[in-house]
């Protein structure tokens, strides 16, 4: 006898890669999209802080979303430690086809540093690094 | 007056079901959790039946693409470093903390610690070593580390918590909980610590499970009403079950204070090791045998005391009988007949968890008062004919209950538990 009718949901193969912002809202995937067609450093931004609120820990999130000032400190305010912003970096990497070095990230400590480290880092390595869709 | 442990709360997400009523419902009818269930897409493969946990999806590598029941509250930041066992674990811990009557704020105290055993995530471990193989190394998951090796569940828990008493983490393989729960009853005997937190959790998965094939484990039989039957002559392997299963184990007085409702108390435990093979128990079931031997006498007990064996019994071929040569060595030979079950016929082998599993199966059998039976069996071994080893669950509540459990390399581990 079975223990109960519920079925269980049978493993599924391997998702093959997928875009990292595959689970991001809409206006952000098609920020992406605007960013990687036309260069526009404004929907880059919207990009940047979507991954930063998305990495952000509870407890200093703002709902409804409020995008912080640029001032703000990663670390102080926003409640970030270093392997959170590491995973910011990583997740960034992945996106842009970028590679940041550990010297570079320990740089960057406020919301305002991020946007202008992500557009020089992205400019720098050129549009044929972009992935072509998100 | 010595210090005593009590069980003061439970936390269930098993293949049996995802809270004590419904594993208490489960296991009191002899209703099992096993399904035909492939792990890896290949028709070859002769592993056809597992036990999977309900309600949960944590089969991708990636945490975005997990769920879990509603009401558990795992925020992004805790949930970004865990193992899909760790998903498991979290839920369990929440659950065993509501069911105490505590909270996040009552654990960081540093009178309370933290003990947890799994395998760590072998199917993670994989996919970020992938990662690493193919960026050569220069890039990687920063949590790859800390979301996959043996400790994940100890790391994130107590993070999560904030607990400042004494965490670590328990590696016997499928003793590795019931160690943990030896060492946290020591912890508060001992006046260490006030409350220990146990965590018994696994992963069901391929790179978890089907590594055991190769060693001739597992069973290859196809029908998930018989593929697990411990003791039985026609037993093949165990059946491979995630999940997890917490216990919070509390000092007497403190308890009595909170007003906490104890499930029982753990007045002993006792281990020994075989000292003869890297995978397969002794023959004679020595190990084991010294292991409830010395649980006893921890506890002041004898064996005609004990009304009932929660055996380790996973329904291997050597497994099986070693134990049932132990527990005729220990019962049989001094004329003691307490019941034995293995539970795992219904809820198939969890590894690491298996221990903290089934000693929570043992405090709801004594605070509900019944004793399991052992469903699939139909012909026993040879090896029981002294035991007691009845179908179906007895509406007898036991007051003296022992728990076994062994592990690779011949770790044994025994507890004694005793009605409050």
């Amino acid at each position: 006898m079975a223990a109960d009718s519920t079925e269980p949901v049978l493993p599924k193969a391997t998702p093959l890669k997928s875009s990292p912002l595959d689970k991001f809202p809409a206006a952000v995937r098609e920020a992406h999209a605007r960013f990687v067609a036309t260069g526009d450093a404004d929907s880059l931004d919207t990009v940047v802080l979507a991954v930063l609120r998305d990495h952000q820990p509870r407890h200093t999130r703002r709902t409804p979303p409020v995008a912080p000032p640029d001032s703000a400190r990663l670390m102080g305010d926003l409640g970030f430690d270093s392997l959170a912003l590491a995973e910011i970096v990583f997740f960034i990497e992945d996106l842009y086809l970028v590679s940041i070095t550990t010297g570079e990230l320990v740089k960057v400590t406020t919301v305002g540093e991020l946007r202008a480290f992500v557009r020089a880092k992205v400019a720098a390595a050129g549009p044929a690094r972009v992935p072509s869709s998100p | 007056m010595p210090r005593s442990a009590l069980i003061t709360g439970l936390g269930f997400i098993t293949s049996i079901g995802n809270d004590a009523a419904s594993v208490s419902a489960n296991l009191r009818a002899g209703r099992h959790g096993l399904v035909t269930y492939p792990l890896y897409d290949n028709p070859n493969l002769a592993v056809k039946v597992a036990a999977p946990v309900r309600g949960f999806a944590v089969d991708s590598p990636s945490w975005r693409d997990w769920t879990w029941p509603e009401r558990y509250d795992l925020p992004r930041e805790t949930l970004r470093s865990l193992a899909p066992h760790g998903v498991y674990a979290f839920c369990a811990v929440e659950q065993a903390l509501a069911d105490a009557g505590l909270t996040k704020a009552d654990l960081g105290d540093g009178d309370t610690g933290l003990f947890c055993a799994s395998a760590g995530s072998a199917f993670l471990l994989h996919h970020h070593l992938s990662q690493a193989h193919a960026a050569h190394f220069e890039r990687g998951n920063p949590m790859g580390v800390v979301s996959s090796i043996a400790g994940t569940l100890n790391f994130n828990l107590a993070a999560h918590y904030q607990i400042t008493g004494a965490v670590t983490g328990f590696v016997s393989a499928c003793a590795s909980s019931s160690h943990a729960i030896g060492y946290a009853i020591d912890e508060i005997r001992l006046g260490r610590q006030n409350r220990m937190i146990v965590v018994g959790a696994e992963e069901l998965n391929a790179e978890t499970l089907l590594p055991f094939g190769p060693m001739r484990a597992l069973s290859v039989n196809p029908d998930p009403a018989t593929a697990s039957r411990p003791f039985d002559t026609a037993r093949d392997g165990f059946v491979g079950t995630g999940g997890a299963v917490v216990l919070i184990i509390e000092e007497a007085s403190l308890a009595r204070r909170r007003g906490a409702t104890a499930y029982a108390e753990f007045i002993g435990w006792g281990q020994a090791s075989d000292g003869h093979n890297i995978a397969t128990s002794h023959p004679d079931g020595a190990g084991l045998r010294n292991a409830m031997l010395r649980a006893l006498r921890d506890a002041a007990v004898t064996p005609a005391q004990v009304d009932y064996v929660n055996a380790h019994a996973t329904s291997t071929p050597i497994g099986d009988r070693a134990e049932a040569h132990a527990l005729r060595a220990v019962f049989s030979e001094v004329g003691a007949h307490p019941v034995v079950s293995s539970t795992k016929g219904l809820t198939g082998h969890g590894l690491s968890m298996a221990g903290a599993m089934e000693a929570g199966f043992c405090a709801l059998a004594i605070r509900e008062g019944w004793m399991p039976g052992n469903t699939h069996l139909v012909n026993p071994d040879y090896s029981c004919d002294t035991l007691n080893l009845p179908r179906t669950t007895l509406s007898v509540a036991p007051s003296l209950v022992l728990n076994n459990s062994s592990g690779f390399g011949g770790s044994n581990v025994c507890h004694v538990l005793r009605r409050v």
